[in-house]
């Protein structure tokens, strides 16, 4: 059936078009539901692996090969849930009734591309799927018009960022596609994976191509610069989806995809996403740590823990894709959940600058505690699930004797943890000031998400042995 | 009769001290006072009835070796005896001196408390049973100085401070001996006296001194004397400190490890005896006030007994236990007639004191015994003791000997100087009727002064029933008996020689100044010696003082210590971050060319190090 995940978001947005004006004040709850069923059956997919036969008609008319596999259903589970969530926020947030549509055939045509990004099998379909996705984000970012005033011309110069630097990862991505082409003959991952194993450089040259193109997409330094400005720029939901799915689906989770189906745990790759990572770790976490825009440190948070997962990936194989699988589901949740209180913030405030707030706890309660949840988590505190994740990274390093960078991970935690609670006491803590007196807790249709994903961090925290089987079906 | 028994040696005083808390006192004050003697006589009787026995018995309690262990020995039996004495006289005395303080009941209490520990501490067979009755004597000693009627803060926390961290040192020494027997058990304990042997030893011995308050751990004693209790000068750091302390010492240098002359403990500890004799008496024969000068006695005396014992030759020994006893006796007594004297005049200032003998004959006479034996005056007890030790110290090295003797010289000195300004002269405070103590201070106070006469006269007694028997085992390589009169008739002929040179020295020293208290005026203010004391008056040389400056600068380095690490964190640290944050913020302008030729250049780097590693590979 996992075919159907391409062509029910395909469908549905052919048929959202075909509705007629006045009706389609529904595309939200309809898009709603198309995440909502991609999720469910993520959930259920989890228990049975797929074979590819089914999809031979599609390999026919398209040229390309499809399966799911577990690491498909963690990221398609993730998309279904962000996606609602970036769907609900969008409805509180978005205020033309045009946009909102527009919102919800983009969030759709993004969900091809994510759910192709999960199950293809060769590297010219996963880049393919890559621009897909890119394509509808820019789109994204730049069409919508609330808030545009106060935003100005960041709008424009967000996406345009995020498009320049796609155009170099497609560059990339496709010269190497061209080197596999030459050395291996061919890109299906079972062709790239054999020809890893033989001599000759050029596969690898090729590889660290793809690589880099990858590095760009997930926003790893020193191939971040597009990031932070994107992220600040997009409107609430776009920020919500793209942090909390796009980028780890284009960039993370196709690493996590080439490592786990191609290159293993082979030398010179292995070398790179340790170096990569550490220094993303690192720059991340010190350049969240000096921004007094909450959207803007969020971004640079998300570049820190994006580093986390491929600084797993440099570790231990089999024991690093489960830590990156489950730190990516767990930042897809916490992060998304933050971009969400951030848009509750800037929906009530009306500023997102934190030098500006204090003692907001006191005025947004559910709002503060989600935050603090979240936040929490990311930084590793014990029970939560964030904890879990950095504990299964660190032994994963442990495991392959890689100690300096195990104590990177460690000690950036606490930069983790420094920045966050400075996002804490300079949001939420102290004195309220006089301006933001009479500020109001969020409407319950954005509360309602946050407080969902606070409660997922949780229960997957406390009860992590059972949510390792049920979400990764014993081991990756 | 059971071993059990001598459960009731612990259990009955302490019960009834209790039970003295709890006494509605304000009413009935003499219910507490007939508790807390009928308690200690029953001690008392208890202690002669088991005396001749040998009881042992171990019940398990917290494992590891520690046992709750009993046994009672001829050495224990013999002080439990002693301990025992001193706990009844000190509750009969104390009927009538404490029977209108404010702190009477509790006082009572502590005392009784203070008797059963000690009972439990004599008898324990386990070194960490031992520990735990030890300690607990810290807090009565702690809780009896506070009843004082004074400022006693200050110097129960001196006395805290000091006994504390002696006792630290026994607990480590606790260990350290039971890590290298293998057990804590007292009486298997054997052990060499080298390397960690040694350093056990020390830690123990440490602990045993610190508890008989020899130098350097007496500075309490004399602060204690002005601001506690005089019953708990006669009590603790006159008698049952003393017996406990040197209990201790005997045990650890005679059971636990064998000293031998050959030794190098052996001349450390009589360096420490000569040191405690003659600074501390130096310091007694200066003092102006009736218990300040007896409390640097109580602390030259130890003196004595370590010296005795350090000797580690078996008339040293037998001596310097023999002067433990008899110490605590005359001591005890000295103390009780301060005490009757400060009930009657109402002050212990030796300045306003004087033709006390008129009126108080009875203590008169009780001071005038004791001292006489404190000086070595024969044949009261003190000179047997004295010439035993002096026997010891001088086969091992003149220098000791002759120390003990000017030690000796100035005990003589202060205590003419004491008894002529207290009980002789015309009175200088005339307005006052002054009366002889009630007999309840009285008994004891006879009492104590007729042991004197008895244990000096009949001094095999003491010898051949107590001491010899409690240190068997030094005996066997010795003489039969140390009893009867000394033998080395040259010893006796100096020892009365000094007392005469300090008979003679006292009135030089009256004629001089004129009056009994300034006898020794002369000495105080000779050339060397008056710059000397003006010095320790300045308090420069108190340990205590000592140890509080160098806590003190301990704790301001320490400080700096903990502000240097809380700057690397709170500032160094931040301030690092926040530079890093800027400098990478500030490299972050937004232009997106830069953004660009960042991702190329790792795209490039990425390449380079990619064939660098596959081209070196293969």
């Amino acid at each position: 059936m996992s075919h159907l995940l391409l062509l029910v978001p395909f469908l549905a947005v052919v048929v959202l078009n075909l509705l007629p004006k006045r009706a389609r004040g529904a595309a939200l709850w309809v898009s709603f539901g198309v995440l909502g069923l991609e999720a469910a059956a993520a959930f259920v997919e989890r228990f049975s692996s797929i074979d590819s036969s089914a999809f031979t008609w599609l390999e026919s008319v398209f040229g390309f090969r499809l399966a799911a596999d577990h690491l498909s259903g963690l990221a398609m589970l993730c998309a279904g849930i962000v996606g609602m969530v970036a769907l609900l926020v969008a409805r509180r947030t978005l205020k033309d009734a045009g946009e909102k549509f527009f919102f919800a055939n983009l969030v759709l045509v993004a969900l091809v591309g994510i759910n192709g990004i999960a199950m293809v099998r060769d590297l010219f379909s996963l880049y393919v799927f890559v621009e897909v996705t890119a394509i509808a984000t820019f789109i994204l970012i730049t069409a919508s018009r609330s808030g545009a005033a106060s935003r100005g011309e960041q709008v424009f110069e967000g996406a345009w960022k995020y498009i320049i630097l796609s155009v170099v990862a497609s560059v990339l991505m496709l010269t190497s596609i061209g080197f596999f082409l030459l050395s291996a003959g061919d890109i299906t991952f079972d062709a790239v994976k054999t020809a890893l194993g033989a001599p000759g450089s050029l596969t690898w040259v090729a590889m660290a191509l793809f690589l880099c193109g990858l590095f760009v997409k997930g926003g790893l330094v020193p191939f971040h610069g597009w990031l932070a400005d994107a992220y600040t720029a997009a409107p609430a939901p776009v920020s919500v989806f793209m942090a909390g799915i796009v980028t780890k689906a284009s960039g993370i989770f196709a690493l996590l995809r080439i490592v786990s189906s191609t290159m293993g745990s082979a030398l010179p790759g292995r070398e790179i996403l340790l170096v990569v990572g550490a220094l993303t770790i690192v720059v991340g976490a010190f350049l969240a740590l000096g921004q007094s825009n909450m959207k803007r440190m969020l971004a640079y948070s998300s570049v820190s823990q994006m580093g986390y997962i491929v600084l797993a990936l440099g570790g231990d194989l089999n024991l690093g894709i489960l830590a990156a699988g489950l730190h990516f589901f767990n930042h897809a949740i916490s992060k998304s959940q933050l971009f969400a209180n951030a848009a509750a913030i800037e929906e009530q405030l009306g500023t997102l600058n934190m030098d500006e707030m204090g003692g907001i706890g006191a005025r947004m309660p559910v709002t503060a505690g989600t935050t603090a949840v979240a936040t929490l988590s990311i930084a590793g505190l014990p029970p939560l699930a964030g904890f879990w994740s950095k504990l299964l990274i660190v032994l994963a390093l442990w495991n392959a004797k890689e100690y300096g960078f195990a104590a990177v991970a460690i000690l950036a935690s606490l930069v983790t943890l420094a920045y966050f609670l400075s996002l804490q006491r300079r949001v939420f803590f102290g004195k309220t000031h006089p301006k933001w007196a009479h500020v109001k807790e969020a409407a319950p249709g954005l509360l309602v998400p946050v407080v969902a994903l606070a409660l997922i961090t949780i229960a997957l925290g406390v009860g992590f042995p059972f949510a390792l089987r049920v979400l990764l079906g014993g081991g990756a | 009769m059971t071993p059990t028994v001598l459960l009731l040696a612990i259990a009955v005083p302490a019960a009834a001290g209790l039970l003295a808390l709890l006494l509605p006192s304000r009413r009935t004050p003499w219910a507490t006072s007939a508790l807390a003697v009928l308690a200690c006589a029953f001690e008392l009787g208890l202690a002669i009835y088991i005396f001749p026995s040998d009881f042992a018995f171990a019940w398990p309690w917290i494992g590891f070796g520690i046992e709750f262990a009993f046994k009672l020995s001829r050495f224990s039996a013999f002080i439990l005896l002693a301990i025992a004495s001193f706990g009844f006289l000190v509750s009969m005395y104390l009927v009538v001196s404490m029977a209108k303080a404010p702190s009477s009941r509790r006082f009572h209490a502590w005392v009784l408390f203070t008797v059963a520990l000690s009972a439990g501490a004599v008898l324990a067979d386990n070194l960490v049973l031992f520990l735990v009755f030890w300690e607990g004597l810290l807090l009565t000693l702690f809780a009896m100085i506070v009843a004082g009627k004074t400022k006693p803060f200050a110097t129960a926390i001196k006395a805290f401070v000091i006994v504390g961290l002696t006792d630290l040192a026994l607990m480590l020494g606790v260990m350290l001996t039971g890590h290298l027997a293998g057990t804590l058990s007292m009486s298997a304990i054997r052990l060499p006296l080298d390397g960690l042997g040694a350093v056990a030893f020390l830690l123990l011995m440490i602990g045993a001194m610190g508890k008989s308050g020899a130098m350097p751990f007496h500075s309490w004693i004399p602060d204690a004397a002005i601001d506690a209790p005089t019953p708990f000068m006669a009590l603790l750091p006159g008698s049952l400190e003393k017996l406990l302390g040197i209990y201790f010492l005997a045990r650890v240098s005679l059971d636990f490890f064998v000293l031998t002359p050959e030794s190098w403990v052996s001349p450390v500890l009589m360096s420490i005896g000569a040191a405690t004799i003659l600074l501390a008496v130096m310091m007694a024969l200066v003092q102006k006030d009736y218990k300040r000068l007896l409390a640097y006695h109580a602390i030259s005396q130890v003196g004595y007994m370590i010296l005795g014992i350090g000797t580690a030759l078996p008339v040293g020994i037998v001596g310097g236990l023999f002067h433990m006893v008899n110490n605590a006796i005359y001591k005890s007594s000295l103390f009780l007639t301060g005490g009757a004297v400060e009930k009657e005049t109402g002050t212990t200032d030796l300045h306003q004191l004087g033709g006390l003998g008129r009126s108080m004959p009875v203590t008169m006479i009780c001071f005038l015994v004791a001292a006489a034996s404190i000086s070595g005056v024969p044949p009261f007890n003190g000179f047997f003791s004295k010439e035993l030790i002096y026997d010891g110290a001088l086969e091992r090295g003149w220098i000791f000997y002759a120390v003990a003797l000017v030690g000796s010289f100035f005990t003589a000195a202060s205590f003419l100087k004491l008894g002529h300004a207290a009980f002789f002269g015309k009175p200088s405070n005339a307005k006052r009727k002054v009366k002889e103590a009630p007999w309840p201070m009285l008994v004891p106070m006879i009492l104590l002064a007729g042991l004197c006469v008895l244990f000096g006269v009949a001094n095999s007694l003491p010898l051949e029933r107590l001491i010899q028997p409690a240190v068997g085992a030094v005996m066997k390589h010795g003489h039969e008996t140390f009893a009867g009169f000394p033998t080395n008739m040259m010893l006796v002929g100096l020892t009365i020689g000094v007392l005469a040179l300090a008979v003679l020295n006292h009135a030089f020293g009256v004629r001089r100044s004129g009056k009994g208290i300034g006898a020794v005026d002369h000495i105080h203010h000779a050339p060397g010696l008056s710059s000397a004391y003006a010095f320790q008056a300045t308090g420069a040389l108190d340990p205590y003082r000592m140890l509080n400056w160098m806590a003190k600068a301990a704790a301001r380095t320490l400080y700096g210590i903990d502000r240097a690490i809380d700057w690397i964190y709170s500032t160094l640290a931040s301030k690092t971050a926040l530079v890093t944050s800027s400098v990478l913020r500030r490299v972050h302008n937004g232009n997106v060319n830069r953004y660009v030729w960042w991702a190329l250049a790792g795209a490039v780097a990425v390449l380079l190090a990619v064939l660098a590693m596959v081209g070196g590979g293969r």
